[in-house]
């Protein structure tokens, strides 16, 4: 499953390399993803959270074929380390990201790290979280009573211009 | 030297005619040297002063200058510079320090660690009251009005 195409198809590789080995990467990633499922919102760098982003998906996929389900519980032990978790994402993420059969997770792009390394950072978060939204949505302003008489008043002065005109 | 001095001095010298001093073969190093100094003089040199014109136009072509970025534009809520394919880092700014706060909160509620309840959270400001749709969740207290980048829904 490939979420982002040109990102993740690198010269015809499919993931990337991190850490100090792959039995690393997978282990960055699980804490990562556990941070995930806890705090609901986290920031790190844009390759993490492009990274942990498939493995979340995933998850949540597994997840919800049920708590009874043998090779879902397998897989919500071993990515979650912290237990307590396991219960949160059957019976609250689940429920709640279960309509949708993908796009559970969002990544934005943030200014880059303070320090001295400048790395490209990324907030990763669940949707629905109740944190307050990271992205507004403009409200449509046509709708304003301003609005509205200026763009009566523009009809008004074509209709004059067009029959002056003829 | 010396010894071989004094065999000639003892042994009666050879009845031959010949040049005193034995001709020295040609030394390699004259030669070698002759020709490494020659190679100097083959190498590049600069035949004329660059002049400031030329040097400018080397120094400034499209090539060298630093590219203009053409992804920068104001934010349409804080009017802070950003780029387009980044947050705003003043907005950011807000909502992180708000969400920091929010999970202090929730940490003070827990308790202890690893003792996540499974159940959804919601965030009330001051002077709101929990709907319906807000039956069984667990409920983080803000003592102060709700920002307006914060919306209910």
């Amino acid at each position: 499953m490939r979420l982002t195409l040109p990102a993740l198809i690198a010269h015809g590789r499919y993931g990337r390399r991190m850490g100090l080995g792959p039995e690393s990467r997978i282990n960055m990633l699980r804490n990562i993803l556990t941070g995930l499922v806890r705090h609901e919102r986290i920031e790190t760098t844009w390759a993490r959270a492009d990274e942990v982003r498939i493995y979340a998906e995933k998850l949540i996929g597994y997840a919800k074929k049920g708590d009874t389900d043998e090779k879902a519980m397998k897989m919500a032990s071993f990515w979650l380390t912290e237990k307590d978790l396991v219960h949160k994402l059957f019976k609250v993420l689940v429920p709640r990201l279960g309509s949708e059969q993908h796009g559970y997770t969002r990544v934005f792009q943030i200014p880059n790290r303070d320090s001295l390394d400048r790395a490209k950072m990324a907030v990763l978060e669940l949707r629905g979280n109740p944190f307050p939204p990271l992205v507004t949505r403009q409200p449509d302003s046509n709708g304003t009573l301003l609005n509205q008489l200026l763009c009566g008043y523009r009809q008004e002065v074509t209709r004059s211009r067009a029959a002056g005109g003829d | 030297v010396s010894y071989l001095l004094f065999m000639c001095a003892v042994v009666p010298a050879l009845a031959v005619q010949g040049p005193g001093i034995f001709p020295q073969p040609h030394r390699n190093e004259e030669t070698e040297e002759h020709s490494f100094l020659d190679s100097i003089f083959w190498m590049a040199a600069p035949k004329k002063r660059r002049t400031i014109e030329i040097n400018r136009c080397r120094r400034r072509n499209p090539q060298k200058l630093i590219e203009t970025k053409t992804n920068i534009e104001p934010c349409s809520e804080c009017g802070n510079l950003k780029q387009k394919h980044v947050l705003c880092s003043f907005c950011y700014e807000k909502v992180r320090r708000e969400t920091a706060i929010i999970r202090g909160q929730i940490q003070a509620q827990e308790g202890k660690p690893l003792n996540n309840p499974a159940v959804e959270t919601v965030v009330l400001y001051e002077g709101e009251k929990p709907a319906d749709a807000d039956a069984g969740k667990r409920i983080v207290e803000r003592k102060r009005p709700r920002p307006s980048w914060f919306t209910q829904y």
